[in-house]
């Protein structure tokens, strides 16, 4: 117990940390008192499924969002390597069948991608969410005219297995998630990447005056972004079977969303990739909640509604100061 | 000598009768124009009404004159799509409409009456608006049945399952008129059959990957109570169908859909999904061109004095099931429907009036 400025618990240092957690905390309680088998191993196993794409999104997004920026073209990019790995590995559309080669192939158009969104907003100087949602709806297209009406089927055994598949009884896609989590705490605490992304968004004409190469760092944070949403959109469409442009489908938001209640500001400088996390399990146990305590498919969006405002608030409690500019 | 003159008088008065039937062409053929209008090509169902659209235009040697109409999704982009092309002679062209959204209906057959246009439309439209009241130039509306859809793949279901045990349910947009329907059609079901039981049903919003979480979940909650999957459409059900091939399920739990989307088709060959229905692309992307063609050439009478469940009335839909699977897994060849675009036989897929 260390008070920070002497008002109690909920301004205490301690809290800074653990808004989110005790949020996290709160929901499963109720949700496992509310039915029982929501704390079941199977169940578990479901919901960190379903925090490991968005999970590798919200990573992605940490950064840009760290530097007070955002990319909203996570959702086009997936689509875009969803039809492109489909398309090389062996599938029911071409005669290809690159195996890994495609599967990297594809993470490289999200580079691609990635590195064109920085060069627009850190070059071209057009505001991040404008330029990335351009970037969106020009890769949506892209990928709507590789899909053609006849979204490939992928055949490539080993990309569907891994998609599906267990490993000691976890899912791969948690074991990439927590890999790519681990990759994105290291880059964030212990490179310049890290660090330069923290500055530039607590000031960026300060981190500008000091010297520091800003603009190839917002360009790296939107490559970082672009890569995992590749990734996001290689590992969706491995466990769907397909290329389709809808392996994203609100996906955006929801990484946002994470992102957010995690406790990472929009405004920049402040949060990691850790709450960034901890939001996105926050989702997945509130949508998988709801299916658990039978709320009725009507009523669900309003419910999620209300709990992700509580959630935010809950979370987010800590950071209210009068002087915080909240936009 | 007598019987020859009978002969004659005979033929005359037949030609004379064919006279009144069938109208004399309103078009010289070389000037129909058809048009496909709908929301994109991204997806088979859309896909393949194009192509029937176009297996029609070179069957009906008028493959020069077909155009595709995109929108997008964009109601305002469908109908400005058709004004524009009505500068040039709208008496001789025929649109083929799915629309975006009910609504979109209207402002087109207003276009089309305004004109001289000729449209046909297809699945549904707001209530209240019919072709045969004073809409002279809408030659007519196939409406789909969503509630019958619903019906006929939850008794397959049923019946796989033989009346017994517990099933899951995706449904569509809640908004949306087919969802609704579809839903309707399995409640209806469910309470002719006591023993089958509706554990949840969740809206997946049509989608395959909204689809495949929410069938993990409902495994990890119900377990091994959960012996069928019912989806509102194909989509959804190949999600769920992934989500079960995770758990080691797929083909042991019987899986339905609506559409008749390729892959559900060779899913259904397989074993992994047991049936969906379709009202098949292929058609409804024709029949309307056909018509038009029909009207337009004279080979039947104008549309104004059909009788009324001629010019609205239900499509009968394919039910796809194991047994005719690879019937459906191939590109149809324009001979499959030649039958049906044939003047005589325009409404041989009608099952009966829909107002």
């Amino acid at each position: 117990m260390e008070p920070q400025h002497g008002q109690g618990v909920l301004k205490s240092t301690k809290f800074h940390r653990w808004g989110p957690c005790v949020a996290l905390i709160v929901l499963c309680v109720g949700f496992t008192l509310a039915g029982p088998r929501f704390a079941s191993m199977e169940n578990l196993r479901v919901i960190a499924e379903h925090s490991a794409i968005p999970l590798i999104l919200a990573v992605g997004m940490t950064f840009v969002v760290l530097q007070g920026a955002i990319d909203l073209s996570i959702e086009g990019v997936m689509a875009v390597s969803s039809l492109t790995v489909a398309m090389l590995v062996l599938n029911s559309r071409t005669g290809l069948d690159l195996g890994l080669t495609g599967v990297l192939l594809a993470l490289l158009s999200g580079v691609a991608i990635g590195f064109v969104n920085g060069i627009v907003v850190a070059r071209l100087r057009v505001p991040s969410f404008m330029a990335t949602l351009g970037i969106w709806s020009a890769a949506s297209g892209f990928a709507m005219l590789l899909s053609g009406g006849q979204p490939p089927r992928i055949h490539d055994h080993m990309l569907r297995a891994f998609g599906l598949g267990r490993t000691f009884s976890v899912p791969n896609v948690v074991i990439v998630a927590i890999v790519v989590l681990a990759l994105g705490y290291v880059l964030q605490n212990y490179t310049r990447f890290g660090r330069y992304s923290m500055a530039i968004g607590g000031g960026e004409q300060v981190a500008r005056l000091s010297g520091l190469p800003v603009d190839r760092y917002k360009v790296l944070a939107f490559v970082f972004s672009g890569l995992l949403a590749a990734l996001g959109g290689v590992l969706g469409s491995a466990q769907i079977g397909l290329g389709h442009i809808d392996v994203g489908l609100g996906q955006m938001f929801a990484t946002v969303t994470a992102v957010v209640i995690g406790g990472t500001s929009l405004s920049g400088g402040r949060g990691g990739v850790i709450q960034s996390a901890l939001g996105t399990v926050i989702l997945a146990v509130i949508a998988d909640g709801m299916i658990f305590i039978g709320i009725t498919p009507e009523l669900q969006k309003a419910v999620q509604g209300v709990i992700i405002l509580s959630v935010s608030l809950l979370a987010t409690w800590h950071l209210r100061s009068r002087l915080r500019i909240t936009r | 000598m007598k019987k020859r003159a009978l002969g004659i008088a005979g033929s005359l008065l037949f030609m004379l009768a064919a006279k009144i039937v069938a109208a004399p062409p309103l078009c010289d053929k070389s000037q129909i124009r058809l048009v496909n209008s709908m929301r994109e090509i991204a997806q088979p169902y859309h896909a393949d009404l194009d192509r029937g659209g176009r297996l029609f235009a070179r069957w009906a040697g008028l493959e020069q004159r077909y155009v595709l109409q995109l929108n997008q999704g964009d109601s305002a982009k469908q109908v400005s799509l058709m004004r524009a092309m009505l500068t040039t002679n709208p008496m001789c062209t025929i649109f083929n409409v799915e629309p975006n959204a009910d609504l979109v209906v209207q402002p087109m057959v207003d276009a089309a009456n305004q004109s001289g246009a000729w449209i046909v439309t297809h699945w549904a439209h707001r209530e209240g608006l019919h072709p045969f009241d004073g809409n002279d130039q809408w030659i007519a509306h196939v409406a789909v049945n969503s509630f019958e859809a619903g019906i006929a793949i939850s008794k397959l279901l049923s019946d796989a399952l033989g009346g017994n045990g517990g099933i899951v349910a995706l449904q569509g947009r809640l908004d949306t008129d087919p969802a609704r329907q579809r839903f309707a059609g399995l409640k209806q079901v469910l309470k002719s059959v006591p023993n089958l039981r509706l554990l949840d049903q969740q809206a997946a919003n049509w989608d395959r990957t909204a689809a495949f979480p929410i069938m993990q979940t409902w495994l990890a909650r119900y377990g091994n109570q959960i012996r069928g999957v019912w989806a509102a459409n194909d989509d959804m059900a190949l999600g769920a169908l992934e989500a079960l091939r995770a758990a080691g399920l797929a083909g042991r739990i019987p899986v339905v859909g609506v559409d008749g989307i390729p892959e559900a088709i060779e899913a259904i060959r397989k074993g992994e999904m047991i049936a969906t229905v379709s009202s098949d692309a292929y058609y409804q992307g024709s029949i309307g061109l056909a018509m038009g063609v029909c009207v337009l050439t004279g080979q039947v009478p104008l549309p104004k004095t059909w009788p009324k469940e001629k010019r609205e009335y239900y499509l009968k839909l394919q039910v796809i099931t194991k047994d005719n699977a690879t019937r459906y897994l191939s590109d149809p060849q324009a001979t499959a429907y030649a039958h049906e675009w044939d003047c005589a036989n325009l409404w041989s897929r009608s099952m009966g009036k829909a107002y």
